[in-house]
């Protein structure tokens, strides 16, 4: 008789040792994305807070937006237009196949500026700035920096946390805006050649498809997904504990976050947009 | 540990970096503000617009945004829909006033759904002197929805099929029909054939086909008739030749008498001319007898003159012994 209930203590205390394990991966799942957003809210009180401007954090700030955004800018515009221009064609030459010509322009409009380039645009700057920010904050934490400007009685926040995440954002809606207006005028020229004399048709396409919720859905859009990018990097390499190999393993987590929330954001902005 | 840090101070130094910074700053402000106002001019922002509001019964597949077209043109936009306290849907319409021109007060405004692509609302100006649209004006749209008739096309196809269907039933109209030919076809096929077809018995076809010989034979009598009668009328000793001698005759007769008759004319001409000769003279023998009796008159006052003149007044009276 003892072996069947020893056997069936351990798989109660089994049991129970997989709920405690899954109770505490639920907390700890909870409280990095509480750590996110409390994050971001700080940065956000930080960026409103006019000593974070102090000529100190704004030469700071004025060289990581630099180079943030200017040495991936013309790259981005020239990669962004050669494929805004093979989409263009595409969707034209396919609407004209089928005699729906004139809806190719709005097609256009909404699938490349409303949703190709910004989620574009985020991911570039995801892979070309921020993923590397994140690195950059993990290696001055690891390295002990952060806590011995703290003990020098300067906020590493406002000097090398709040420049990092700003520039990131500036990166993403300079992106986005350079690759919207490129475009936007490649389009017009895919459609109508080099005349002026569809302007009117066009800018009436246009003020159809940027009406004042998809505007702002838009402008919402690039907002966040900025964020998105800039903060939670940077974020969970700050917050996270370090394990053994924590630098890769938290860099990659920030990664699986980072997908997640864009994902949100995207779907959001299509309910939004098209419900 | 320290010397593996990835020093974020040690990256290379931007000459005039807050300058570059401020420039990219300033690019986007200008790249934001140029998007929005572009966008404010394509909505429409900064044009004077009037209103219009076209009344729907129903006003789906209307957008708010989608155009108002006149000869293809956009000349106003929908601005919003709402519904009317009457249950009618309100399409109200921003006219930018540098278009209102073609909108008339004759104008016609139709609703127009297609069976692919978006519905289109179109205005229609026949007369375009007409007085311009007032400001906020209210029109009746009229609505042409090609998917509205496929239920029509669908239950009258149903209807239709239906009727086939009946038509072609074992035990219909058609199907009887049909037998009752196969029947006439196989009697036009039997021995009486037509005859017996439309006299229904043999014996009828019989008495039929010896009204016909019969008919025959007197067809052939009426031949010898005409024959006889055409030798009557058109032989050597016939009617006509008769008759066409006759004629002859009296056109020499007819000549005759014409020439009779000219003659009568000349006599009457003559006979004209006399009786003016006459009437001449007797105008003449007027002033004949007129001068003879002025000349009387005269003899008669000289004899007057002479005898009160003459100094041997002759006695004229006679004495009787």
């Amino acid at each position: 008789m003892a072996a069947p209930i020893i056997a069936g203590m351990t798989a109660t205390a089994s049991r129970k040792g997989t709920l405690q394990e899954l109770r505490r991966l639920a907390v700890r799942w909870g409280a990095g994305w509480w750590r996110i957003v409390h994050f971001a809210s700080l940065m956000l009180v930080l960026a409103l807070s006019p000593s974070s401007y102090h000529r100190a954090n704004r030469a700071a700030m004025a060289r990581h937006l630099y180079l943030g955004t200017a040495p991936i800018l013309p790259w981005f515009a020239v990669l962004s237009a050669l494929i805004s221009l093979v989409v263009i064609r595409i969707v034209v030459v396919t609407a004209l196949s089928y005699g729906l010509s004139r809806y190719a322009l709005e097609m256009v409009v909404r699938v490349l500026v409303l949703e190709l380039i910004p989620l574009t645009a985020a991911l570039f700057v995801a892979l070309r700035c921020t993923l590397p920010h994140g690195g950059e904050i993990s290696a001055l934490r690891l390295s002990g920096r952060l806590d011995a400007r703290r003990a020098q009685g300067l906020d590493p926040m406002q000097q090398e946390v709040l420049p990092r995440i700003a520039a990131g954002v500036f990166a993403v809606v300079m992106l986005a805006a350079v690759s919207s207006v490129v475009t936007l005028v490649l389009a017009y020229l895919s459609v109508y050649g080099f005349t002026g004399g569809g302007f009117a048709a066009y800018t009436r396409t246009v003020g159809r498809v940027f009406g004042p919720a998809v505007t702002l859905i838009f402008a919402l859009k690039i907002l966040f997904l900025g964020l998105a990018v800039s903060v939670i990097p940077i974020a969970s390499v700050l917050y996270d504990a370090p394990r053994a190999g924590s630098k890769t393993s938290a860099e990659l987590q920030a990664l699986v976050r980072m997908f997640l929330v864009i994902l949100l954001i995207e779907a959001a902005s299509l309910v939004g947009n098209y419900y | 540990m320290n010397q593996e840090d990835p020093q974020p101070a040690a990256a290379p130094p931007v000459a005039n970096v807050e300058f570059k910074a401020a420039l990219l700053l300033a690019l986007m402000v200008l790249l934001v503000c140029g998007a929005v106002l572009y966008v404010m001019y394509a909505r429409g922002a900064f044009e004077a617009t009037q209103k219009l509001v076209l009344v729907a019964e129903d006003a789906e597949g209307v957008m708010v945004g989608m155009d108002l077209t006149f000869s293809g043109f956009p000349i106003g936009r929908v601005r919003s829909i709402e519904l009317g306290p009457d249950g009618n849907a309100r399409i109200i319409i921003d006219v930018p006033r540098q278009d209102a021109h073609w909108l008339r007060s004759s104008s016609v405004f139709t609703l127009v759904r297609g069976l692919v692509g978006n519905t289109s609302l179109r205005a229609f100006s026949g007369i375009l002197t007409d007085p311009p649209l007032p400001d906020g004006a209210e029109r009746k749209v009229l609505v042409g929805d090609a998917t509205a008739e496929i239920p029509h096309l669908v239950s009258a196809a149903k209807e239709l099929v239906q009727n086939l269907t009946a038509l072609t039933a074992s035990d219909s109209a058609l199907a009887a029909s049909l037998g009752n030919v196969r029947t006439l076809t196989g009697r036009l096929s039997g021995p009486g054939g037509v005859l017996g077809a439309i006299s229904g018995n043999d014996a009828d076809a019989k008495k039929l086909a010896t009204v016909l010989d019969r008919t025959n034979a007197l067809l052939a009598r009426i031949d010898g008739i005409a024959a006889k009668a055409d030798a009557q009328l058109l032989g050597p000793q016939g009617v006509v030749p008769e008759s066409r001698a006759t004629v002859v005759q009296l056109n020499a007769l007819l000549g005759d008498a014409r020439n009779t008759l000219k003659k009568v004319d000349g006599v009457l001409q003559e006979a004209q001319a006399i009786a003016t000769n006459a009437r001449v003279a007797t105008t003449d023998l007027d002033l004949l007898r007129a001068e003879v009796e002025t000349s009387l008159r005269k003899v008669d006052r000289l004899v007057d003159e002479v005898n009160r003149k003459w100094p041997f007044k002759r006695d004229a009276e006679m004495k009787l012994p």
